[in-house]
């Protein structure tokens, strides 16, 4: 019997064509599979690499920087592989297929024009590699709603696909590499930096201090170095704010920080939030692959074998989403991975050197404890006062979150049940650390027992319609699911 | 008796903290007795998380009338339960009893439906279902936005639903308001009848109390037999699909699409024989998506903010189980799967029943004894 869906299975399908995706990718169809990407991107490179084929900067490469330019080599490589790939769609399902014998990955594509409605369709694979990346750290302060405040992963994405930043007054806060490194590109593409507002704790800058050797024998010390030196000679730069928030009636007008007990507050029209990534968590999630809650980077993590195994047999997980690791680390880390896949898959595992892949990901993770340690995000700053917004989507304040705990509920879960916290199109991918942190200091008990939201596919707001048409594409004696009525 | 330092004496012990246990310990404190209830944790098969919320009759008693007799009772009983929670929480449970649709889009179905509900009113002489078969043509002036697969529905005025999220918040309020020694996390591990009470051994620690009420859901399978008492229940999924909010334009609930008074639309009742796995399919979800898809075109835009399946607490044949132990009455079960629309009777009714030590005849007929002779 041969359906069209039959038809479409392929021996790997790839989620995320970042370093770790597309290296995965390059090595596993070298030795025989079959193999299909599938990208949210328009173009291969992920977050890091974003447009660098395409790169509007490609004139100019020095406002961006080597290190995102280096990703050309492997997007050429990758565009010039023997496999398929898609770009601007969402997967939103990874399920096992009821014989056992592959997976079902659930696929939307971006509708072209308002009138006409997205398409749905889903692929089968023997095996399936998430390499989906990170997503920021949520930053939950007092006006973090306002229209004028946006991230630095956004506004990044901006810059690097459209050449666009923000005009006006613009102010960055928080903490973390990225936020230096788009304070230095903005400057760069001058932009008016009125404040650069460190949130670095002097806590996290004590218990990196023992790291701090290791650390300067990296190669993000030098690198961190050059544009602290580049950020601190552009832009005025306050360090050991301990209190944020973004005021404005309708937009944001101004920010007001607390340093030590004086307050100020300055004007701004833009103030763009970072406090570090976090591995993107929903889809290996809803797969049901076991994860694990790391207490030194403040975030679930999902279980990872030595070539990349998830807990679910046939399921891959490399990059960023495995725990951050940077964008060297996740292309070693995609290229292990295919020993792993190919393997499993019973193909033969050519040409992928190992051991050289294992020590270029070690030297990638040098100085990670340091970073890891320094730039851990202060506690005011991950779980807010009690008037601030928790779950953007629904509405629902930290103390909320906090009465529902002491009420009773004993996770996030339960939290839904009590002020549908997290049940808003976004699924909790915006507020699950934020609550999972709120109710487990509530409740005096560690964030691993206090758990996450549990997460189900479909992980994307896919529409009705779409899910519906998927019908027309399953084999006719497939048995129609039984009613209630 | 041996206690967990100092947890307060109580005469009931609840064991279960969804809906039909906060159902039960809301009217036993009702009726003035001192209760705990023992609930499990963050991740349990909780059904009360994942229903439907309908507080339904017509698809209701065809095997056994009394089901829907007690069914009727218990719909009439809700506005009172409704009003009692908004005045005791300042909860407003969205109570709405204006009626409600079963559609079909297979002349088959609609005729096997109105043939059982025939049926069954030739039994229930003094109590049938009131209802009205419609056509494609009939149901459009109270379903604008039909769509023109559906090949008829039948319209019963008893039928509605209640936003469940607050009736669970609401009895939880009402209960903590009303003294409750509310014990999450504390799954039952051990449960024995000893020297005239029951030592209930948990995860957080030992409880004693005179008189148990197990309302654990697919737990009482398990704690049933230790104090001798019978549950035969097994799983049976459901998976439901949420929309994002959406304009008003459904003004009645359909057995299987409701829009909340918040404006999501719950997409729902598949079932499945799927043993405790809890997980969505494609293949359900897709059919389900299509079903109301052609009962309500405009639908097809709507996009979905999540999916989820859960667990049905089903006996042999889907009727709710009542039971007591006949000789100590101190010890009784109460489990079914419609505890939304049976909360009313649950809170109201039964529980003067079990605060008094035993169940009325007509509760005895939900008994374990109807599955000995099959």
């Amino acid at each position: 019997m041969s359906t069209v869906r039959e038809k479409k299975r392929y021996d790997l399908i790839v989620v995320g064509a970042g370093p770790a995706g597309m290296a995965a990718a390059i090595a596993c169809s070298k030795n025989g599979a079959r193999v299909l990407v599938l990208d949210e991107g328009k173009s291969p490179g992920g977050q890091i690499y974003r447009s660098v084929s395409t790169s509007p900067f490609a004139g100019d490469r020095s406002l961006l920087g080597d290190d995102y330019f280096k990703g050309e080599k492997l997007v050429t490589e990758f565009s010039r592989s023997n496999l398929e790939y898609i770009s601007t769609c969402s997967v939103w399902m990874v399920e096992r297929e009821a014989d056992g014998s592959c997976f079902g990955i659930g696929v939307q594509y971006s509708a072209h024009s308002s009138g006409e409605t997205a398409k749905s369709e889903v692929f089968q694979a023997k095996s399936v590699l998430i390499a989906t990346g990170a997503l920021e750290r949520p930053f939950p302060i007092a006006g973090w709603t306002l229209p004028g405040v946006i991230t630095a992963g956004a506004a990044q994405t901006i810059l690097k696909s459209a050449a666009l930043v923000p005009d006006g007054k613009v102010v960055l806060a928080g903490t973390g590499p990225l936020l230096y490194l788009l304070a230095a590109q903005f400057a760069r593409s001058g932009v008016k930096i009125e404040a650069l507002l460190d949130t670095t704790s002097f806590n996290g800058m004590r218990t990196a201090l023992p790291f701090a050797f290791e650390f300067m024998r990296s190669r993000y010390f030098f690198k961190g170095l050059t544009i602290l030196k580049e950020v601190y000679s552009k832009t005025r730069v306050v360090r050991g704010v301990d209190t944020l928030e973004a005021i404005g009636p309708t937009k944001i007008t101004g920010v007001t920080y607390r340093k030590g007990s004086k307050a100020h507050t300055i004007k701004a029209d833009s103030l763009v939030l970072h406090q570090g990534v976090v591995p993107q968590v929903n889809l290996t999630m809803a797969a049901g692959c076991d994860h694990h809650w790391n207490q030194l980077r403040l975030a679930f993590e999902p279980q990872t074998g030595d070539f990349a195994e998830s807990s679910i047999p046939g399921i891959f997980i490399a990059g960023d989403n495995t725990g951050i690791v940077g964008a060297d680390a996740a292309e070693a880390s995609g290229a292990i991975a295919a020993v792993g896949i190919l393997t499993y898959l019973g193909l033969p595992s050519n040409g992928i050197a190992v051991e050289s892949q294992r020590s270029i990901w070690s030297a990638a993770m040098l100085g990670r404890g340091f970073i890891d340690r320094f730039y851990k995000p202060a506690p005011q700053f991950r779980m807010p006062g009690d008037d601030v917004i928790a779950c953007r989507c629904e509405g629902v304040t930290a103390g909320t979150i906090r009465e529902i705990a002491r009420n009773g509920a004993q996770g996030p879960n339960q939290a839904k049940t009590f002020c549908r916290s997290g049940m808003g199109p976004c699924q909790g991918r915006l507020c699950g650390l934020t609550v999972s942190e709120l109710m487990a200091n509530e409740l005096n008990q560690p964030v691993a027992d206090t758990g996450h939201y549990n997460i189900r596919n479909p992980v994307k707001p896919i529409t009705l319609g779409s899910l519906a048409a998927l019908q027309k594409i399953k084999p006719e004696e497939e048995v129609k699911a039984q009613r209630l009525f | 008796m041996s206690n967990n330092g100092n947890s307060t004496e109580v005469e009931f012990t609840v064991i279960g903290g969804g809906v039909v246990g906060l159902s039960i310990a809301y009217g036993l404190l009702r009726e003035g007795k001192t209760v705990r209830i023992l609930d499990e944790g963050d991740l349990d098969f909780r059904a009360s998380r994942g229903n439907f919320a309908l507080v339904w009759l017509q698809s209701k008693g065809f095997g056994l009338s009394d089901y829907s007799v007690w069914t009727q009772r218990s719909i009439s009983l809700w506005p009172t339960l409704s009003n009692a929670l908004l005045q005791e929480t300042g909860i407003d449970v969205g109570l709405s009893q204006k009626g409600g649709f079963l559609l079909y889009l297979d002349e088959d179905g609609l005729e096997q439906h109105v043939n059982r509900l025939t049926i069954l009113n030739q039994d229930l002489a003094n109590h049938r279902i009131p209802f009205t078969q419609m056509d494609n043509g009939e149901l459009q002036k109270m379903l604008p936005g039909l769509g023109p697969d559906v090949v008829g529905g039948t319209y019963c005025p008893l039928d509605g639903h209640v936003n469940a999220l607050r009736l669970f918040n609401a009895l939880h309020k009402a209960c903590v308001n009303r003294g409750v020694d509310y014990v999450p996390n504390a799954s039952v591990t051990k449960l024995a009848r000893a020297n005239g009470e029951y030592v209930i051994e948990t995860l957080k620690g030992t409880f004693g109390t005179p008189k148990v009420v197990l309302a654990a859901g697919l737990g009482n399978a398990k704690l049933a037999p230790m104090i001798g008492l019978k549950a035969p229940l097994s799983p049976q999924r459901g998976q439901i699909i949420v929309t994002e909010k959406l304009d008003k334009f459904l003004d009645y609930p359909i057995g299987t699409i409701r829009q909340t008074d918040e404006g999501s639309v719950l997409i729902g009742a598949s079932k499945e024989d799927a043993g405790f796995d809890v997980s969505t399919s494609s293949n359900v979800m897709s059919d389900l998506a299509a079903e109301a898809v052609k009962m309500f075109p405009v639908l097809a835009r709507a996009r979905i903010v999540r999916a989820w399946g859960s667990l049905r607490v089903m006996c042999p044949d889907g009727f709710p189980l009542y039971d007591e132990d006949s000789s100590t009455h101190d010890a009784f079960l109460v489990t079914c799967h419609s505890g939304v629309t049976l909360s009313a009777a649950h809170a109201l009714e039964l529980t003067k029943e079990i605060a008094g030590g035993k169940l009325s005849d007509q509760s005895r007929k939900f008994g374990p004894q109807r599955f000995e002779n099959v």
